[in-house]
């Protein structure tokens, strides 16, 4: 391994590789920003449906949601890619990038309703009986109480979503879709390189430096949002 | 139609939770001016009944009628604009500062313009004292503070009746005092007040008339001094020994 370092300047000043190192990188943040998307929406719509009253016109609704979230927890996310790709959506010369969002999108729904759902489950019920004493109307109650507060309970557990959801995607490279990982293997496997691990390197690297802005950013968010814990004034 | 000086009328009040029958049947009348004090042992359903009251819990069955008009459903928020509560945990609603809390419902309501809020809460503030809280929030106050600028939310709305549950059981000795004599000066203006409290000596001092519940029936009514003094029931002598 005493070529590690003279490898590494090889691989940074080969633009073919660094290239590939972005095209693949490109590929992998569209999959999780696009999967994000919709993982937000959708979780947003089941952890409503599940957190609203009971009432004859949800219950199979909510039925539909609990058997979602379960399925989708309970089974690998590699086993759901492989059924969105050889499956569902088997049909030949659609993209395959559009496939792997929706089989991230929608296994990211799951999890990100469950940490909204507990989000808006952990306000105080106090903050719902104090709008409702006034006379305010539910939506009201939700949009002025109940998700502002619930937004600060959620920021910290979706973060953690997005950031599993970045890494996750390196399994789209067991469908042969060219993506950050799939990129170091690719070089790796290259005459010239001849070495898996420093293109692995430099791509966890990658990985590294995308997760630890992401972190920043929401601790950032964080903050701002819980400005009206502090003891101050506004 | 009742009669005209009735505010509230609560005829045959149920209210269970699952198999737990809380309130078995309650008929009550509030008139205008009045001040009721609610006493009861813990899980009497003191509380509920108030509660039931504005439907923060819906009744079982059983009918509330405020100036005539059935509580159901479908009013129940027009309704509560004239019926205030005051909460155990005052409940200031936490991601506003005190200004943001007591404009909420007069501005999203149309009652008020946001001008015309803005100063009611500033008068409302300056006579509670704490007109330097415009523009905190409520983690930054203490509970007596808290307590107060929650009566005063609720009298924003100028209600006919104000509920108050528990109003001062979390609150240290020293804010009680504040809140009670809060709670005194709305009595003395002519508010019309119910109260669920276990402070024996504010309930003699400022109630009209003292409703006792025992498992979710009122089993004795009457003026302070009737009940205190000469209390009819041997269920409420045995309360009265042990609290007084």
């Amino acid at each position: 391994m005493n070529d590690f370092f003279p490898k590494i300047a090889e691989l940074f000043s080969t633009p073919e590789y660094i290239d590939s190192l972005l095209h693949g990188f490109l590929l992998t943040m569209q999959i999780s920003y696009f999967a994000l998307l919709i993982g937000v929406a959708l979780g947003t719509v089941i952890a409503l449906i599940d957190t609203a009253k009971r009432s004859k016109w949800l219950v199979v609704p909510k039925f539909i949601c609990t058997v979602y979230t379960t399925v989708i927890r309970g089974t690998p996310m590699a086993l759901q890619l492989f059924i969105m790709f050889f499956v569902i959506f088997a049909v030949k010369g659609f993209p395959s990038i559009i496939t792997a969002i929706i089989a991230f999108g929608l296994n990211s729904a799951a999890y990100t309703a469950e940490v909204i759902r507990s989000g808006i489950q952990s306000v105080d019920i106090g903050q719902k009986e104090a709008g409702m004493a006034l006379g305010l109307s539910n939506f009201t109650i939700f949009m002025k109480i109940i998700a502002p507060q619930a937004i600060k309970n959620i920021i910290p557990a979706l973060g953690n979503e997005i950031i599993t959801v970045i890494k996750e995607t390196a399994i789209v490279s067991m469908v042969g879709m060219y993506d950050l990982n799939m990129a170091a293997k690719d070089i790796g496997s290259g005459q010239n390189m001849a070495s898996y691990i420093v293109p692995m390197f430099v791509a966890a690297l990658f990985y590294l430096a995308t997760i630890y802005l992401i972190t920043f950013i929401v601790r950032r968010v964080e903050k701002s949002l819980r400005r009206s814990d502090l003891r101050g004034e506004k | 139609m009742d009669n005209q000086h009735t505010d509230l009328v609560v005829r045959n009040l149920k209210k269970s939770f699952g198999e737990n029958k809380v309130l078995r049947g309650i008929n009550f009348e509030l008139h205008e001016g009045e001040r009721v004090v609610v006493l009861g042992p813990s899980g009497s359903g003191k509380s509920t009944f108030l509660r039931c009251i504005n439907w923060m819990e819906e009744p079982t069955s059983g009918e509330i009628f405020l100036d005539g008009v059935r509580i159901d459903a479908k009013n129940v928020r027009k309704m509560r604009r004239n019926i205030g509560m005051v909460f155990q945990h005052f409940n200031l609603i936490s991601n506003m500062t005190v200004m943001e809390n007591l404009i909420l419902a007069p501005v999203k309501l149309r009652v008020m313009k946001k001008d015309a809020a803005m100063k009611r809460a500033r008068e409302l503030l300056r006579h509670i004292g704490l007109s330097e809280k415009e523009n905190a929030y409520p983690a930054s106050l203490s509970g007596g503070q808290k307590q107060r600028i929650a009566i005063i939310r609720a009298m924003m709305l100028s209600p006919e009746v104000l509920l108050f549950d528990e109003p001062t059981s979390a609150l240290d000795p020293e804010a009680i005092g504040d809140v009670l004599s809060l709670i005194r000066e709305l009595a003395d203006r002519g508010m019309t007040i119910m109260i669920v409290t276990h402070e024996m000596s504010f309930a003699k001092e400022i109630a009209t008339r003292i409703v006792f519940i025992d498992k979710g029936r009122i089993i004795e009514e009457g003026t302070p001094k009737e009940f205190f003094e000469h209390p009819k029931t041997e269920r409420v002598k045995e309360f009265l020994n042990r609290v007084l």
